[in-house]
């Protein structure tokens, strides 16, 4: 049996069986454009540097939708509308930090992390951290982390790509993992990281004409004569209150994990090694975040629109939160945009599952091999290789037990989290950061994390409200990287060679 | 010293958060725990752009207003919410949502959105990332790896 999480609410969910023919037709075109993407970028993929970063060669639109698109996944427009629905206005704080941590993540790290691909040609995150502590156990420690931390966050994508794609044509679950997965692995594999974020770029543009159209109909259908909070603050007034039915701190414990944990991120920070030309940063902000906006307005209006119907009695409560999406689609809006939308949560997926394809394999043949004082001399070949051991493990874990998976899920951004924002988001700006700070700040992002979601997967303790593994985990590496760095800080200066404190003073 | 304050700032915010969430496990915590957890965002979203905006030997220039102004607007919108009553049915809405619900989302949600992109774009020619500072990065990128095929050729010699 499958249980569902919030984590994986949050990557898609589960879905009413849809299987119409407007909805299969526009699901194979769909699959058709990714296939025919896929063939286009395999034929440039010519190295490592092709595979795994674009060849540096991506143009400022392409790299902030495909930013944007990776991170949302089919969490915009299903498990996002269905927290709404349940959880009121607290699920807002979610996307909440979108007003701020587009620009903080430019200014703290896309410049620094472009510039030391410049200056380096670093192609991965831990080769990011390698290079500015000069510590192949920071390196190391930061690749395994991402690697324990990608096949959860790949098996709960994988899960919902195959919940969707059940959804759409009826293969059962155990075909739609597989499918899903083998759809991506052959664009992933022959195109790498060049299909993904072209992918990404469609699909990306795709979501938010729909998340437009949707809107549109949401507010011409939702609110009724009232509007929405004149139909649902008579019924249901914590609904609509600040925090919604969460306590204040809960929500902002919200704003604090998925604010700041986003500076942690790999399949997005990944994505500044690609850009073509630096000084093109000028206004990533910008359409990085216009295009988050735009694509989140489904994610409200749904969620407020299904709440707004059911308090009207036009729709029945729903059974299952993560159905808001699809019922409002189907009952609300023309089928073709309907059609749009399920395809575009497969594709939403997918992208989030080709850009963890690219990172894990990165850590797992360029990382890793170099922790070990080894490179591995065909880099392209044993990416491509990686990236099939590591889609086909994360597909067993998906089949295998649905809690195994939620569990795996639960602290994958909470890990990417806790090891990664002290060391990239702070290391990169500080020059009074240690390589002890930061070699003991990823170690206790990991083992907190683990330890903490391991005992409350096993029930051995309970958390107040407001208080998750994810937070403590980030919250204890934070104060762990200050302590030690300052503890050893005659050491600071020792780790900064010139091109690297150059680029940190810039 | 712009950095070193900015260093401060975070630690001072890390702290405040984790008082937050320690005030989950007090009896009648709640209260006082959200207020440190408004002040430990704000102060934390803030240090951490100054500490991405500052470079060496300069301060923030010209972008300490919309810095300032993020810092209000997080502790005002949150700190609103907070204070102010509940509402009551009938009572003012704010482009369909009641006050404080509206501050929090149009406030802290999308009101940096109109400032904090354009800031970052409009001073980055001089604050960011000039011509004369991409191509120091080159020059340095073209030196290192001259220094690397030197140690790889002195290895294998």
């Amino acid at each position: 049996m499958i249980v569902l999480t919030p984590i994986s609410l949050l990557q898609g969910g589960t879905l009413p069986t849809l299987a119409q023919p407007t909805i299969i037709a526009v699901a194979v075109a769909y699959f058709l454009v990714v296939a025919a993407i896929g063939v286009w970028a395999a034929r440039r993929t010519r190295s490592a540097s092709d595979f795994f970063v674009a060849g540096q060669g991506i143009g400022l639109w392409t790299m902030a939708v495909a930013a944007m698109a990776a991170t949302l996944s089919g969490f915009a427009f299903i498990g996002g509308p269905g927290l709404m629905y349940s959880l009121g206005m607290g699920a807002v704080f979610i996307i909440l930090p979108i007003g701020v941590s587009g620009t903080l993540g430019a200014w703290t790290m896309a410049k620094r992390i472009r510039l030391l691909g410049e200056a380096r040609g670093l192609i991965t995150v831990p080769d990011a951290i390698a290079a500015r502590f000069n510590s192949r156990l920071a390196r190391g420690l930061a690749a395994v982390a991402m690697l324990v931390a990608i096949i959860g966050y790949m098996a709960t994508n994988i899960l919902a790509l195959g919940l969707v794609i059940d959804a759409i044509f009826g293969s059962g679950l155990f075909a739609g993992l597989w499918i899903g997965m083998a759809i991506t692995l052959a664009y992933s594999v022959s195109g790498g990281i060049l299909a993904g974020v072209y992918t990404d770029l469609f699909q990306g543009a795709v979501m938010s004409v729909a998340s437009v159209l949707v809107f549109l109909f949401t507010l011409k259908v939702g609110g009724g004569d009232a509007g929405f909070a004149g139909t649902i603050l008579p019924v249901d007034a914590p609904f609509l209150a600040p925090w919604g039915k969460m306590t204040p701190l809960a929500a902002l414990s919200f704003f604090f994990v998925f604010g700041i944990g986003s500076l942690g991120q790999p399949h997005v920070v990944h994505k500044f090694y690609m850009l073509r030309e630096p000084r093109k940063l000028k206004w990533y902000p910008l359409i990085m975040s216009v295009a988050v906006i735009i694509s989140l307005l489904l994610f409200i209006g749904v969620g407020l629109a299904v709440k707004s119907l059911v308090v009207r009695g036009e729709l029945p409560p729903l059974e299952r939160a993560d159905d808001a999406t699809p019922f409002f689609l189907l009952r609300f809006t023309p089928l073709l945009l309907s059609a749009v939308v399920f395809s575009g949560v497969a594709a939403a997926i997918m992208s989030t599952v080709n850009s963890f394809m690219s990172v894990g394999a990165a850590a797992l043949t360029h990382d890793l091999p170099i922790a070990f004082g080894r490179k591995v001399t065909n880099e392209l070949f044993w990416g491509r290789m990686s990236t099939v051991v590591i889609s086909i493990v994360a597909t067993v874990v998906a089949g295998a037990s649905g809690t195994l998976v939620a569990f795996l899920g639960i602290f994958g951004w909470g890990l990417f989290a806790s090891t990664l924002v002290p060391s990239l988001a702070i290391g990169l700006n500080w020059s009074g950061a240690t390589r002890a700070g930061s070699v003991a700040s990823i170690a206790t992002g990991l083992v907190v994390t683990l330890v903490f979601e391991t005992l409350a997967f096993l029930e051995v303790f309970t958390f107040p409200a407001g208080v998750t593994a994810t937070a403590l985990a980030l919250v204890s590496s934070l104060l762990v990287f200050f302590v030690v760095s300052w503890f050893t800080r005659h050491s600071a200066a020792a780790t900064l060679d010139d091109d690297v404190r150059f680029v940190m003073e810039v | 010293m712009t950095k070193r304050i900015a260093v401060g700032a975070t630690v001072f915010a890390t702290c405040c958060i984790a008082l937050a969430y320690a005030s989950a496990f007090v009896p009648g915590g709640g209260e006082w725990g959200a207020w440190s957890m408004v002040i430990g965002l704000a102060t934390m979203v803030v240090s951490l752009m100054v500490l991405g905006v500052a470079r060496r030997g300069r301060g923030v220039g010209r972008l300490a207003v919309p810095l300032a102004f993020t810092f209000v607007v997080i502790v005002a919108g949150f700190g609103a919410a907070l204070l102010l009553p509940v509402e009551t049915v009938g009572g003012r809405l704010v482009l369909g949502l009641p006050l404080r619900a509206a501050l929090v989302l149009y406030g802290v949600g999308l009101l940096p959105i109109l400032v904090l992109p354009l800031a970052y774009a409009l001073t980055f020619d001089d604050m960011t990332l000039s011509e004369a500072d991409l191509a120091r990065v080159r020059a340095l990128g073209v030196e290192y790896r001259a220094r690397q095929g030197a140690d790889a050729a002195g290895g294998e010699g």
